[in-house]
C-alpha cells in the first residue's frame, strides 16, 4: 500500500517539476522554424544532393532546356509535373516548354530535382502553399521562377531549464 | 449460405449470454481495423481481428514503377518509420544491381534509421498513453518527438516522409555542423525519456492495469511467429541488428533489451528501452563515422536488374523484422515485390492474448502488440 502511495506521489511530482521548466511548444504563425540551407538542391556532376528543406520548387528559366526529365521522373510518383508552352515574351528555350507543377498532387520527394541535369530545378524553404481553389495550387513556370521570401526565426535551444524554441 | 459471407456479417447463433461487439473500424481505440470480440459480461470469450481496411496495393504498384520511383510510395505504409520501411528495399536493390555503398553513407543510414525508430516509438507511446487514459503520456512523447523530427528535417528536408535512402547510398550529405546539434538534442532526448519512468513505467496505476494481462509465453511467441518487441518481451533475445547485422551494425555495440514476463507491461516497456538503446547507437555512430567522403554512388537514370534474379533482405524496424523480397527479370521495374511486415505477424497473437481478459484491458493488450494497421494491410 505504501509502495502504491509513494509511486503515485513520485509520478505527480515529476509532473509538477514541469511548472518551472520552459515551454517547448512552437507558436506557429508568430514563430517560424529555421531551416538549414536554402532548400534541397542537387549537383548533377557529383550525383549528391545538398541538404535543405523540400518545399516549393524554384525554376531557373535561363537553365531550363525543356528536356522533360523532371516530368518523366514524376510520372511514377505523383504525376504532378506537366510540360506547358511558355508565352512568347518570357525567356524561351528551343522547345519553348517548361515544367508546371500541381501542388495538389506533389508529394515533395524531390526526385525531379535529382533528375534535372542542367541545374534548373531546385527546392526552396517555402512550405506555406495553401490556396482557396484547386487551380490556385497549380504553379506556372512564371510563378515558379520567383524566389520566395520565407521568415525563419526560431530553432530549438536546450537550456538548463529544458528545451525551447527560441 | 452463411459460410460465404465475410466474418462479422454471417448470421450467428444467438446466445443469451454471449454478445458480439465490433470495435472499429472507425473506433479511436482500434486504428483502421476492426476487432470482433465476443463477450460474456465483462470477459472476452473470443476475438477475431479483421484487418484490411487500408489496403493500398503497395506490392502491385511496385511492379509498374522503376527502382527509383518506387521509393516515395514504399515508405508510405509507416510514415513515422519511413527510413526503416524503405531500408530492406534499398538493401535488396543494391544487391540486385551489384552496387557498393560508401562507408559514410552506411553510417548516415544507421543514424537516420535509429532516429526514425525513436520517432515511431514516441508516436506509438503517445497513443498507448492515451489508450490507458494517461493524457500526460500523450502530451510528453508527442512534444519530445519534435526534437528528433527536427533532426530528420535537417538531414532530409522533410518532417515525416523523408525519401532519403536510395539504392547506392543516401540522397544528400549531412548538413554542416550536424554532429554537434545531433549529439546535443539526442542527449537531451535521452534525459527526457528517462523521466518517463517516474510518471509512466513505475506508476503503480499503470502496473496494476497492465501487469499479468495478455501473457504470451516464450513457447507461444516462437510458435506464433511474432517478431520485434513482442518476441523480446517474452524472453527471446532476437534482434536482427545483432543476429544478421546489415550495413555497419556489426561495428556498433548493440544491446537489445529483453524481458521475461511476456505480459502487456513488458511489451510496453521494451520499446522504451529500445529508444534508450537507439540513443546509444546514434552516439556511437556519430563517433565512428568517417568525417568526409562520398555518400552516394552515381547510378544510371533507369537501373536494370541482371537477368532473372531474386533477393530477400530484412531489417529490424520499430515493429520487428521487416523483410522485402524482390524478383527481377532484367527490366527496369521489379517483376514482383513482397513485403513481410512485423505488424501483421504480431497481430496473430491477439486472439490468444485476449481470451479470458476483461474488455477494459483490450486497448492496452492490442496496442502493446506494436501493431500498425496501415503497414499490416500494405
Amino acid at each position: 500500500m505504501t509502495n502504491t502511495a509513494t509511486g503515485i506521489i513520485r509520478a505527480l511530482n515529476s509532473g509538477i517539476k514541469h511548472i518551472a521548466t520552459k515551454r517547448f511548444t512552437l507558436r506557429y504563425p508568430e514563430e517560424k522554424l529555421k531551416f538549414v540551407g536554402d532548400g534541397y538542391q542537387f549537383d548533377p556532376s557529383t550525383g549528391v544532393g545538398i541538404a535543405g528543406l523540400k518545399g516549393r520548387h524554384m525554376l531557373f528559366h535561363d537553365h531550363c532546356t525543356g528536356c522533360q526529365l523532371c516530368s518523366i521522373a514524376c510520372e511514377g510518383v505523383a504525376e504532378a509535373i506537366a510540360m506547358v508552352k511558355v508565352p512568347e515574351e518570357q525567356k524561351q528555350n528551343k522547345k519553348s516548354i517548361m515544367p508546371q507543377i500541381d501542388y495538389g498532387k506533389c508529394v515533395f520527394c524531390g526526385l525531379c530535382v535529382d533528375a534535372c541535369p542542367f541545374y534548373a530545378l531546385y527546392m526552396t524553404n517555402d512550405y506555406e502553399l495553401s490556396s482557396f481553389s484547386k487551380e490556385g495550387l497549380i504553379y506556372t513556370p512564371a510563378q515558379l521562377a520567383v524566389k520566395p521570401y520565407v521568415e525563419q526565426d526560431s530553432e530549438i535551444i536546450i537550456t538548463k531549464y529544458g528545451a525551447t524554441h527560441g | 449460405m452463411t459460410a460465404e459471407l465475410p466474418p462479422g456479417l454471417a448470421i450467428q447463433k444467438v446466445d443469451e449470454r454471449i454478445m458480439t461487439l465490433n470495435v472499429g473500424p472507425q473506433h479511436p481505440g482500434s486504428g483502421h481495423m476492426r476487432i470482433i470480440v465476443q463477450i460474456d459480461g465483462d470477459y472476452i470469450v473470443a476475438c477475431d481481428p479483421d484487418p484490411g481496411y487500408v489496403h493500398r496495393g503497395e506490392e502491385k504498384m511496385a511492379e509498374y514503377r522503376n527502382y527509383i520511383t518506387n521509393i516515395p510510395h514504399l515508405e508510405r505504409p509507416v510514415i513515422h518509420d519511413s527510413c526503416n520501411a524503405l531500408y530492406p528495399y534499398v538493401l535488396g536493390v543494391e544487391e540486385l544491381l551489384g552496387i557498393e555503398v560508401p562507408e559514410r553513407a552506411k553510417y548516415v543510414r544507421v543514424i537516420c534509421s535509429e532516429l526514425n525508430r525513436c520517432i515511431y516509438i514516441m508516436y506509438w507511446l503517445a497513443i498507448y498513453g492515451i489508450f490507458l487514459g494517461h493524457s500526460t503520456m500523450f502530451m510528453w512523447p508527442a512534444g519530445d518527438r519534435e526534437l528528433l523530427i527536427d533532426l530528420m528535417e535537417k538531414i532530409s528536408g522533410a518532417r515525416v516522409t523523408h525519401a532519403h535512402f536510395v539504392p547506392g547510398g543516401v540522397r544528400n550529405d549531412l548538413p554542416p555542423n550536424f554532429e554537434e546539434v545531433c549529439l546535443r538534442q539526442v542527449n537531451y532526448f535521452e534525459k527526457r525519456i528517462r523521466e518517463y519512468a517516474a510518471v509512466f513505467y513505475d506508476n503503480p496505476i499503470l502496473i496494476s492495469r497492465t501487469q499479468d494481462t495478455g501473457v504470451l509465453s516464450r513457447e507461444d511467441a516462437i510458435r506464433l511467429g511474432t517478431t520485434g518487441s513482442v518476441l523480446r518481451a517474452s524472453g527471446v533475445s532476437y534482434d536482427l541488428r545483432q543476429k544478421e547485422p546489415y550495413d555497419v551494425y556489426e561495428e556498433l555495440d548493440v544491446h537489445s533489451p529483453v524481458m521475461k514476463e511476456g505480459d502487456s507491461y513488458a511489451r510496453s516497456k521494451i520499446p522504451w528501452l529500445d529508444m534508450l538503446e537507439s540513443c546509444n547507437i546514434i552516439k556511437q555512430a556519430l563517433q565512428k563515422m568517417p568525417k568526409s567522403g562520398s555518400v552516394r554512388v552515381k547510378l544510371k537514370p533507369n537501373p536494370k536488374g541482371k537477368g532473372l534474379d531474386s533477393v530477400y533482405k530484412r531489417v529490424e524496424s520499430g515493429r520487428g523484422s521487416l523483410g522485402c523480397h524482390i524478383v527481377s527479370d532484367g527490366k527496369v521495374e521489379p517483376y514482383r515485390l513482397k513485403l513481410s511486415v512485423g505488424s501483421f505477424r504480431n497481430l496473430i497473437a491477439l486472439p490468444y492474448l485476449l481470451k479470458g481478459e476483461k474488455l477494459g484491458n483490450m486497448p492496452s493488450v492490442y496496442w502493446s502488440l506494436n501493431y500498425w494497421p496501415v503497414e499490416a494491410d500494405r
